[in-house]
């Protein structure tokens, strides 16, 4: 049995996906480092990242668009596809942050063969706005 | 002092193409999962992936956009092997502003994807903190074996002078 996709009948603008926590420690960043082909010293070498003032090891930006693309998809569905998302950095996050994704419904619309959610989403860090994303999914009839 | 010299206007409309060198695979996808906890049966169980209708296993969203998988060169002294322009811009630190992504439909384990960039525009506006960045817009095109785009990546990034103006 596979998890039910959400129709679009029943999605009004205003509804809140349903918050999603991710915490990346170091061993996430050489993860995802790793399985991005992304080597940069910025994700896991500390005196690097210390020697460019900043504070910790860097969350790739990438990685904030796979976080709101996921939230998106658990709350839609397996059948859902993403057709678009736009983010734009707000603050950087570093090893150790705890990134909330949150966000709700902004449309709705239908077209010959499906609908088309649109996602108001933001990722926060301890309440810090980290990114804030427009992201369309598409749901079949 | 401008940022935006004639020199750096000449890249705008340069191209850089990076070609399939294999099919994306199950185990980059499996990966990419795992390195993000996401336990999405879509990413993993061939039989879940069917009953959703779907020929294959599929890839996560973003897994296509990820930058650095189509290169093929040594890694930089930074450690970066993905693409970059290398633009001639001294005394800068280099930021994400964003991305734009589009998908036109679900990334296969057996889909071969090349990219091309194109570098679309870089413009100098003032900075909040004083003086000037650089806003650099390439987008990247990713194509399947039939050469039908499956996918784009619009990027913005800053050039921040480490000295403000």
């Amino acid at each position: 049995m596979i998890k039910a996709t959400r129709s679009a009948a029943d999605i009004k603008p205003g509804e809140a996906l349903p918050p999603l926590e991710r915490r990346f420690t170091a061993v996430d960043l050489v993860a995802y480092g790793a399985a991005t082909w992304d080597w940069h010293r910025l994700h896991y070498d500390l005196e690097y990242a210390r020697s460019l003032n900043l504070p910790g090891v860097v969350i790739d930006g990438q990685a904030f668009g796979a976080v709101l693309a996921r939230a998106a998809l658990d709350w839609a569905g397996p059948r859902a596809f993403v057709t678009k998302l736009s983010f734009r950095m707000k603050s950087m996050a570093f090893a150790g942050d705890t990134l909330r994704a949150e966000g709700e419904v902004t449309a709705v619309r239908s077209f010959a063969g499906g609908h088309l959610v649109e996602l108001a989403q933001r990722l926060t860090s301890a309440g810090r706005r980290v990114a804030e994303a427009t992201t369309e999914i598409r749901l079949p009839d | 002092m401008t940022l935006l010299t004639e020199e750096l206007k000449a890249w705008i409309g340069r191209e850089a193409h990076y070609p399939a060198r294999e099919e994306l695979g199950r185990a980059s996808i499996r990966y990419f999962a795992l390195a993000l906890g996401d336990d999405n049966p879509l990413y993993v169980d061939e039989a879940y992936a069917k009953e959703a209708g779907y020929p294959s296993v599929i890839a996560p969203p973003t897994l296509v956009c990820e930058t650095c998988q189509y290169a093929h060169r040594p890694p930089s002294a930074d450690g970066y092997i993905g693409h970059e322009w290398r633009l001639p811009v001294a005394n800068c630190r280099l930021i994400r502003a964003g991305n734009d992504y589009e998908f036109m439909r679900p990334i296969l384990p057996s889909d071969r994807i090349s990219v091309t960039w194109t570098l679309e525009n870089i413009v100098e506006r003032s900075a909040s903190r004083g003086g000037t960045q650089l806003f650099v817009t390439a987008v990247a095109r990713y194509r399947d074996s039939v050469g039908e785009v499956v996918a784009i990546n619009r990027e913005t990034l800053v050039y921040q002078p480490l000295t403000p103006a």
